[in-house]
């Protein structure tokens, strides 16, 4: 009886043993091609960190040139009065195309998902979609702000917005919630536009998205750090 | 008989750490098994990888291109030269990517009209212009209106939309000067722009050009209340 009982026990061990090394070999075979995985992926993390660093270090040297071209301007419009305009002008240009960090009175409106609540229809409302980003920039640029910016990205006049997923790109730059929005301009009249009722600021609310705007009596908003190309335009005649 | 026993005990024992240790196991091969996340962490991995390379490119061609203009400055100041050149060749170039000049180069013209049941709002503008620059359109114009980075797309009334502070009527004719295949591909993807406006029973129409004029931005880009940060 007592051998009987013996030999169940080791028949279970054994059964038991072999199932866990079957399943120790599953483990090791999928354990060794995540490794693969995960060593082709580091092999791209460092060319990754590789090219920003590239791409830091030129940034860097044009940074240190273009203040070198500024100075070179400074001492070639003192030359004559047409050249002053121009390089006046040229200021101004350069400030347009969002390649001078600006300073002015403006305000910052900051939006975040909002809570779930179950009674409304759309479910997805109360999360800030790329059109929202879209909109509120837009409404922006009708209450005549002079320079925006999405989470320290400048918005330009080639700027877009994309949304692929769950990500949300700005100048092609991935931003994420919270989405603080700067924008100079007159501080009244911007806010007072944006916080009107039946603006898209209101219609968020509403959605149940979480909104902040506050007035700000200086603000600074980085400059683009993109470059303008025209490959298939031309100057018409 | 004790013998026995004390071996049957550790036998069990055994089995008991044996079974702990393989349940730890299956729980790690579920654990780790989900392939569909590493491989999209790859790919994303490789966009980033691309999205470097181009900005990087770009930035050694707009120093290339400031070496050059630095280069010139030097030699119109050691020429004591009294019309700068060059400061107007940036003058140009800049107001060419303000939106001052009038271009023309390959592109598409997308036209959107009101219909009886349906009127085209901001957000079709706004949304097409969108998608055009995220295909890399040069020049963008909604009718004779340039879209600068200042301009705006509001409803006003059900007749009119207002783009550089002007009332603009149906049908809108959007131009864009870029590759002319990639802006077609881009609104005509499946489920894409012109997918969306004809769910929504708007009426979309479209030309692929050769040549394309865009006018000029009537304005000028001002600030009041924005100033260098030095």
């Amino acid at each position: 009886m007592k051998e009987k009982n013996i030999a169940i026990m080791l028949g279970v061990m054994c059964f038991l043993l072999t199932v866990g090394i079957c399943v120790q070999v599953r483990t090791v075979t999928s354990n060794a091609s995540k490794m693969g995985r995960t060593y082709a992926e580091n092999e791209l993390r460092d060319s990754v960190l590789k090219w920003k660093e590239k791409y830091d270090l030129a940034y860097q040297k044009l940074e240190t040139k273009e203040v070198k071209l500024e100075k070179l301007r400074e001492t070639v419009s003192t030359s004559s009065e047409s050249s002053e305009t121009a390089k006046a002008d040229l200021e101004k240009n350069n400030m347009a195309l969002g390649y001078s960090e600006v300073i002015g009175p403006g305000i910052t409106i900051i939006l975040k998902d909002g809570e779930l609540n179950s009674n409304k229809l759309d479910v997805s409302s109360y999360l800030v979609h790329y059109s929202d980003l879209v909109e509120v920039i837009n409404a922006l640029k009708n209450a005549g702000a002079e320079a925006i910016s999405v989470n320290g990205q400048r918005i330009v006049n080639t700027t877009a917005i994309s949304c692929a997923g769950n990500i949300i790109r700005v100048n092609n730059e991935k931003v994420g919630v919270p989405f603080v929005i700067n924008a100079i301009g007159s501080k009244e009249k911007l806010y007072g536009a944006l916080t009107m009722l039946g603006g898209y600021i209101d219609k968020l609310k509403d959605d149940g998205v979480d909104v902040d705007i506050t007035q700000q009596n200086s603000i600074t908003i980085p400059k683009y750090d993109g470059v303008y190309k025209y490959e298939y335009a031309t100057k018409a005649e | 008989m004790k013998g026995k026993y004390t071996m049957i005990i550790s036998i069990g024992f055994a089995t008991l750490i044996l079974t702990a240790v393989m349940l730890t196991q299956f729980k790690t091969v579920e654990q780790t098994d989900i392939t569909a996340i590493e491989t999209m962490r790859e790919t994303e991995l490789r966009t980033e990888l691309t999205d470097w390379k181009n900005k990087y490119e770009e930035i050694e061609e707009k120093l290339d291109e400031t070496e050059g203009k630095i280069a010139e400055y030097q030699s119109e100041i050691s020429n004591s030269q009294e019309n700068s050149t060059i400061l107007d060749k940036e003058l140009d170039e800049t107001d060419m990517y303000l939106g001052y000049t009038k271009l023309q180069g390959e592109g598409i013209e997308v036209t959107l009209t009101d219909s009886e049941f349906k009127t085209i709002d901001r957000w079709d503008l706004l949304q097409l212009v969108n998608e055009l620059k995220l295909a890399g359109a040069e020049a963008i114009s909604i009718n004779n209106e340039r879209v600068v980075s200042t301009t705006e797309i509001a409803n006003v009334g059900s007749q009119f939309i207002l783009i550089n502070g002007n009332r603009i009527p149906s049908p809108f004719v959007v131009r864009a000067i870029g590759d002319k295949k990639y802006l077609e591909s881009a609104i005509t993807i499946k489920g894409g722009y012109i997918d969306e406006m004809k769910v929504n029973e708007k009426i979309v129409n479209y030309v692929v050009k050769d040549s394309i004029e865009i006018p000029a931005y009537s304005g000028k880009i001002n600030f009041e209340y924005a100033e260098v940060n030095k």
